[in-house]
């Protein structure tokens, strides 16, 4: 099976895209990342959900995750507060590598697709026809075409 | 000529290390290569030698604390005890700051100065984001406390550990000469926070509910790890003031507890290994084997016998300037190479003084002077750096003056607190 027959319609994101609008987005449609496309519709680079986090999770805590324990309810509200009035530029790293996108021809086989993925560890990959984006790919679709089916109970 | 390539091989070694042109363990290491390729050194003396090899009680010292220190992060005692203390303080930004830079002061006299300040710094962070408070005065605090409370003890600072193996002082010899005048250092600068940082201090009354609803309990990880590490550690405390009365090594000490802890923990190795800082270890062992080279061709016995002459009887003299020339450098260059290749010479100067009386002043000198001339600059110690780098990993940078600004005034008040203490307790009244 090609890239283009696993790609799936994937909403369009920009840098200039509210974090919050973004996060929702994915969250909704249960995406592992989102696909950030420029000006001109080609994909500009990936967000996956773990840069969310890591934009909303102060570095402390991260580098000491015992202290999330003394926070409450309360304080996790006042952090995820933090997405209101940022955009999507603010949870890229900075600066992205616009060089190493995760993309795939829309030829591409499966395990190509699987390699990308592994080699870039990234949950997404962009599927592109020329200069035209097809589709997107997640971890879980094509592992749900990969794996063999299971036995039946 | 061996003795003039020594020096030159030992000179250019000093020069890399100082500059950081490449890393400290790659100039280290070349050092003693090229010490072994001038044939000064051989495996006997740089594995064997107690005088001029590699000084194995300084690295398993340091390998032991190390260990230790691994297995008592993984019980969150460090986080616990920062928040209890700011609650206690209900807020008010100075109280706070007095509370973390004693907590600091305190780790840092038991533990390594950098790892005390990895642990203190994330939940200062925490404590000053519940306040709405600038974490940089606290963090720059923190940095200068350790630095001040590390020299209190042997094990607090790796100077002190090298002084106390080249002079065969003991753990009791550092506290009863250097606690009391750290004590004092403390409050001193506890004193010049609240005028340094004085604008820092705003005091939000809203902002404190925030604080009290952190609730530390939660972040004690295993009750049963704390509650053994605890006893282990304060096992650990007794055997170094007891080392000289049981004929224990300090570096035996840490290793029983650091063995004792790894079998009580039940933790994987790259747990209780988490925090032994390899490269600072082989760091070591090239810098003894390059200042081993310089007393096996002799260089070091000729200079200080010429400093011994020039100094005379005249130990007051010979203290005030390794205090200040020895924090003057260490503001400058890393002082663990500086305190390893002098420490060979004040040990001439104190045998010429039989080793009594005002010329043992001249190692708490140097100790004083190393560690305390270490806050001078934001390079001046390993502390200093790490404070710096995490600070700007949570988006709040502090540039080399900024910290220094601050730096130089507090070792420059220290150093001069430090030569007070000196000359009244061991010339004036001693």
């Amino acid at each position: 099976m090609t890239a283009r027959t696993l790609a799936q319609p994937f909403p369009t994101v920009t840098p200039d895209t509210d974090a919050m609008d973004a996060a929702q987005t994915m969250a909704r449609l249960r995406w592992p990342g989102l696909i950030i496309s420029g000006d001109d519709g080609r994909p500009y680079t990936i967000l996956p959900g773990s840069e969310v986090l890591r934009f909303l999770i102060p570095t402390y805590v991260q580098d000491d995750p015992g202290l999330a324990r003394a926070l409450d309810e309360r304080a996790s509200d006042e952090l995820f507060r933090k997405l209101v009035r940022s955009t999507v530029r603010d949870l890229l790293p900075q600066p992205p590598d616009y060089d190493d996108l995760p993309v795939v021809d829309a030829d591409a086989t499966s395990l190509e697709v699987a390699a990308v993925m592994a080699r870039m560890r990234s949950p997404l990959v962009a599927v592109v026809d020329g200069d035209k984006v097809v589709g997107a790919i997640t971890v879980n679709r094509l592992l749900e075409h990969l794996l063999p089916p299971a036995p039946a109970s | 000529m061996t003795s003039v390539l020594v020096v030159a091989a030992f000179a250019a070694a000093y020069v890399l290390i100082a500059t950081e042109r490449i890393h400290r363990v790659a100039a280290a290491l070349s050092g003693a290569a090229a010490m072994v390729l001038l044939g000064v050194v051989d495996a006997r003396v740089a594995f064997f030698s107690e005088k001029t090899g590699v000084d194995w009680n300084v690295i398993f010292l340091l390998l032991g604390m190390m260990v230790i220190v691994s297995v008592l992060k993984q019980t969150g005692v460090f986080d616990f005890v920062a928040i209890w203390a700011a609650k206690r303080t209900r807020g008010r930004p100075f109280a706070t700051m007095v509370m973390l830079v004693v907590i600091t002061a305190i780790a840092s006299a038991l533990l390594d100065n950098v790892t005390t300040v990895l642990l203190v710094a994330p939940v200062t962070l925490l404590v000053c984001d519940r306040l709405g408070l600038a974490p940089v005065p606290f963090l720059i605090a923190e940095a200068l406390a350790s630095n001040i409370g590390g020299t209190a003890t042997l094990i607090g600072d790796p100077p002190n550990i090298i002084i106390a193996s080249r002079a065969g002082l003991t753990f009791n010899d550092f506290v009863a000469n250097l606690a009391p005048i750290v004590i004092i250092l403390l409050v001193v600068f506890i004193g010049l926070c609240r005028v340094l940082f004085r604008s820092a201090f705003t005091y939000d009354p809203e902002r404190v509910a925030a604080l009290m609803a952190l609730d530390e309990r939660e972040v004690i990880k295993d009750r049963g790890l704390l509650l053994r590490s605890g006893i282990v550690l304060v096992a650990v405390m007794v055997g170094f003031v007891a080392h000289s009365a049981l004929h224990i090594e300090p570096s035996m000490v840490a290793l029983l507890g650091a063995g004792a802890l790894v079998a009580l923990s039940k933790l994987d190795p790259p747990e209780f290994l988490e925090e032994v800082e390899w490269p600072t270890l082989v760091f070591f062992m090239g810098l003894f084997v390059m200042v081993g080279a310089l007393v096996e061709v002799g260089v070091i016995g000729r200079l200080g016998a010429l400093i011994t002459d020039a100094v005379g009887d005249q130990y007051l003299l010979a203290s005030s300037v390794l205090l200040g020339g020895s924090a003057l450098l260490s503001g400058i260059v890393d002082n663990i190479p500086y305190v390893a290749t002098v420490a060979p010479l004040v040990q001439t100067m104190v045998d010429a003084g039989n080793g009594v009386g005002h010329s043992t002043a001249l190692w708490w000198a140097l100790a004083l002077g190393a560690d305390l001339g270490g806050n001078a600059t934001a390079v001046g110690a390993s502390a200093n750096v790490v404070v710096i780098g995490i600070a700007a990993r949570n988006g709040h940078p502090i540039s080399f003056w900024q910290f220094t600004k601050y730096g130089s005034v507090v070792a420059a008040v220290t150093i001069a607190v430090s030569w007070l203490y000196l000359w009244l307790r061991y010339y004036a009244l001693g």
